[in-house]
């Protein structure tokens, strides 16, 4: 059992949560409750990495960041290494290919929320923020909660990008997912077999987690 | 009671066309009312701010909430409107006292509960403090929303057709609840409805919409007394409706004496209490006219006037006869013949000729019983 | 589970292993070393004497030499280099990228493998291939892919001197590294393969099948050539010190390398 890559799967999946939540909580929120132009544009984008293999991806963003990018220099320049092959490089790919699975449920949560309930907050006397807080969060709730859930378990099984963006550098980029290939290729079955159904029971028991939390949540809901 | 009129003028060519202006004082209710698709809502809307039409005056009392020509724009949540929508909008996941207190924002923290908990159990919904929006009937959900549009103190109420979904022995119930609420209260109250009995039963003022223009604005009897409003009589049938004072019983009769400005008529007993106000309306085609006062009849209500108006629309087979009883107008349908037999034309001296059991009593004071609970 | 047991299995885990500690930043406190992946035993047996010897440790990441070689140029923080080729290291050289044109530590070689249950006849000219592939018996059969892996070049390079390229192309499976290319010839995935000698000889995989070893007229010598890169630390250097002494080459040449003299 690598326990390095068992930490770094998990913090990759908390990071990527605690980066991308806020971002689309705010995203999200927009694309449910405005209209503007190039809305449609702004909805296939958000969905592309759900669709692009994860070589492409994991392309693209080495060619962009990579240390024979100006981005990639930059970030060298400033941190002292650069950003492929360094768990933060992991986490920028990490959010990236997981924007899909943060904005589309989120989005969804608010959409359900109908646009009288946000009209009557107003007439309430409630501020735009406090409309958010006090009306609009709480009702779209599940959606934040499922877009948490599927972003964590996706991550945990991320390994195209990963290992294209990452280099599987162990203690570093080398996540579990990783480690199963790794440790295959060595021959090493066992080792193998353990960390595959680690990985499993983590994401069954964050599946089963969300069920029964979105169902203590949604029969307030009338 | 010092009065904030609301003040509102609103125009745009589209995408929804809008032509009106009016003025509301407090204590007077405006019920605005058309078709669907006339622009009622997007009316209401924009009191309320949360329309903003290309051109638009909007001014409650002193305050400007809306100048277009100075830019001037008050967000609805720095509006003091009351709104209860046509779904009412509750917040699901509040529960009702919760739901009002989140209009109580403006209040001090220590004194919401007590003032959410006061204003349910005005709408008599006090036993239900603790329930959630889906735990509750639609009547009881429109009292909450009218709860809580009170709790913010507005200066200005608004109500969305708030009659349109409940069912009918709840919506009469309601409707005194809101006729005897308004009493009490000291501001403009604007409904907006396409179903001409909530007019009838609590409007002092009519404001007719089609396609977004006002087709016509006024006090209701001086309203309803015009015989040209074709659509209207399409949609409703023509009829008087005016206002007036139950000042005698006679319980042996079994009738009712009712004085208005013009004379009295006796109408069939019902519950009300002495000198209860009540609003009276009399059908157009129960009224005969005669040249000179009848006797030996079944009838009790015989009232001398004066013919201000005769209107012939080849679109129905009955004339309309305005006549003036004193301050009240009185319509009349008759066919072109009686019409040529009498020789009626303006000007002309007639009798109005109505039966008690015509006459539409709509009891518009507390003291009713059927109205409470 | 109430939160206190939760909290107690949280500390369990972040005692025995670390697991509520940020992930490394990148500074590195050992010393990574990019390796062929035909060099997955030796090398972690190399590393563990290592180890015992001088008390440091390396970490070896292993993988196809034309893969590495891409993410070594893309900045990947590896200090040293151990390809399977010289071509891929030149590159690196070429580039800048590296101490200097560093040294031939091993010479590799191909066998020809077939697992226990498979119909293929292994022997050093290939013919028991031919005759299969005339019979149209071989449904698969694995080499490490040419472009990213020298000892899949040799393979190719084997197959085109038998004659048998143009007949078999449609029946290879590629591994994207050597290593690959054995787990399809030992898994039955495949009749056979032509994968690295050094790999077989692990006894894990020595008794899975038979294997021929393929005359080394027949490709290009597989000579693997190792390369300091220029951010090497002291304990790389060291690293690439001890791949020269006796030590290492023994493991070497029990690992079935030729070490150069």
């Amino acid at each position: 059992m690598d326990w390095a890559a068992l930490r770094i799967s998990l913090w990759l999946g908390a990071g990527t949560i605690a980066i991308l939540l806020p971002l689309g909580v705010w995203f999200g929120r927009l694309l449910a409750v405005r209209d503007f132009r190039g809305k449609l544009l702004a909805e296939a984008l958000v969905t592309v990495p759900l669709v692009l293999p994860p070589t492409v991806l994991g392309f693209y963003l080495l060619v962009t960041f990579g240390a024979r990018s100006p981005i990639g220099q930059a970030f060298q320049a400033l941190v002292g290494h650069p950003l492929p092959f360094s768990f933060q490089g992991l986490l920028l790919a990490s959010a990236i290919a997981n924007i899909p699975f943060v904005v589309q449920p989120i989005q969804r949560g608010f959409e359900a929320i109908p646009s009288d309930v946000r009209d009557a907050a107003a007439c309430c006397g409630l501020t735009p923020w406090q409309q958010f807080l006090r009306i609009e969060l709480p009702l779209a709730w599940p959606g934040v909660l499922t877009a948490s859930i599927l972003t964590f378990a996706h991550t945990l099984g991320e390994f195209g990008v990963v290992l294209m963006v990452g280099g599987n550098l162990p203690g570093q980029t080398r996540t579990l997912s990783v480690a199963i290939y790794d440790r295959m290729q060595a021959f090493d079955d066992r080792s193998a077999g353990v960390m595959a159904a680690t990985l499993l029971a983590i994401s069954v028991a964050t599946l089963m987690t969300t069920t029964a939390l979105s169902r203590r949540v949604s029969p307030s809901r009338g | 009671m010092a009065d904030r009129p609301l003040f509102v003028a609103l125009r745009q060519a589209g995408p929804i066309p809008l032509d009106v202006e009016f003025t509301c004082h407090s204590g007077e209710v405006l019920a605005i009312f058309g078709p669907s698709g006339s622009g009622k809502t997007t009316i209401l809307r924009s009191v309320a701010g949360l329309y903003r039409p290309s051109h638009a005056t909007i001014r409650s009392g002193a305050d400007i909430w809306t100048d277009t020509d100075t830019g001037t724009f008050v967000p609805p949540y720095r509006r003091a409107v009351g709104l209860v929508f046509q779904e009412y909008a509750l917040f699901p996941h509040l529960t009702a006292v919760r739901n009002v207190m989140t209009s109580l924002a403006h209040r001090p923290r220590v004194e919401r509960r007590e003032k959410g908990e006061a204003l349910l159990n005005l709408v008599h919904l006090g036993g239900h403090l603790s329930r959630k929006p889906n735990e509750l009937s639609g009547g009881e959900r429109q009292r909450i929303a009218l709860a809580r549009a009170l709790a913010r103190e507005p200066a200005v109420l608004l109500l969305d057709e708030p009659f349109a979904a409940v069912d009918r022995s709840v919506r009469r119930r309601l409707q005194n609840e809101i006729d005897s609420l308004r009493r009490t209260l000291d501001m403009p109250l604007i409904l907006v409805t396409h179903d001409f009995e909530d007019v009838v039963r609590l409007a002092t003022h009519v404001l007719m919409l089609e396609h977004g223009r006002a087709v016509a604005c006024g006090p209701i009897s001086t309203l309803m007394s015009r015989p040209d409003l074709s659509w209207l009589r399409e949609a409703v049938g023509l009829g008087s409706v005016f206002d007036a004072t139950l000042t005698r019983m006679h319980p042996d009769r079994g009738l009712v004496e009712l004085t208005f400005d013009g004379g009295t008529l006796l109408a069939p007993a019902r519950q009300v209490a002495a000198n209860a106000a009540v609003r009276v309306r009399i059908p157009a085609r129960e009224i005969v006219l005669a040249t000179s006062a009848p006797t030996g009849l079944s009838l009790h209500n015989v009232l001398p006037g004066v013919v201000t108006a005769v209107h012939a629309d080849t679109a129905f087979e009955a004339v309309v006869v305005q006549l003036t009883v004193g301050g009240v107008v009185l319509l009349a349908e008759v066919t072109r013949d009686a019409v040529g037999r009498l020789g009626i034309d303006v000007g002309q001296r007639l009798h109005a000729l109505i039966k008690s059991v015509s006459i539409e009593l709509l009891a518009s004071d507390a003291n009713t019983a059927e109205g409470n609970r | 589970m109430s939160s206190g047991r939760l909290a107690a299995l949280g500390a369990t885990l972040d005692f025995h292993h670390g697991l509520l500690r940020l992930p490394d930043a990148a500074a590195q406190r050992r010393p990574t070393i990019a390796a062929a992946a035909n060099l997955n035993f030796a090398l972690t047996e190399i590393a563990r004497q290592f180890e015992r010897e001088r008390g440091t440790r390396v970490d070896v990441v292993f993988g196809a030499s034309g893969t590495l070689t891409r993410q070594i140029r893309d900045g990947a923080p590896f200090e040293m280099f151990l390809a399977a080729d010289e071509e891929f290291p030149g590159q690196l050289t070429a580039a800048g990228l590296t101490r200097d044109a560093g040294a031939v530590y091993a010479i590799g070689r191909l066998v020809l493998f077939a697992p226990t249950d498979s119909r293929l006849v292994v022997d050093e000219r290939l013919d028991g291939l031919s005759r299969l592939l005339q019979a149209g018996g071989v449904t698969r059969f694995a080499i490490a892919n040419p472009d990213v892996a020298p000892y899949g070049r040799a393979a190719e390079a084997t197959l085109r001197k038998r004659g048998l390229w143009d007949a078999i192309r449609s029946r290879l499976v590629l591994g994207d590294t050597i290593a690959q290319a054995a787990q399809f010839a030992t898994t039955g995935n495949a009749v056979g393969g032509l994968i690295a000698y050094s790999l077989v000889k692990e006894p894990a995989l020595a008794d899975k099948g038979k294997y021929a070893l393929i005359p080394q007229t027949d490709h290009p010598p597989l000579r693997q050539r190792m390369v300091l890169l220029k951010q090497a630390t002291p304990i790389a250097e060291q690293f690439y010190a001890y791949m020269q002494g006796s030590a290492a080459r023994t493991v070497l040449s029990t690992n079935g390398y030729e070490v150069p003299q």
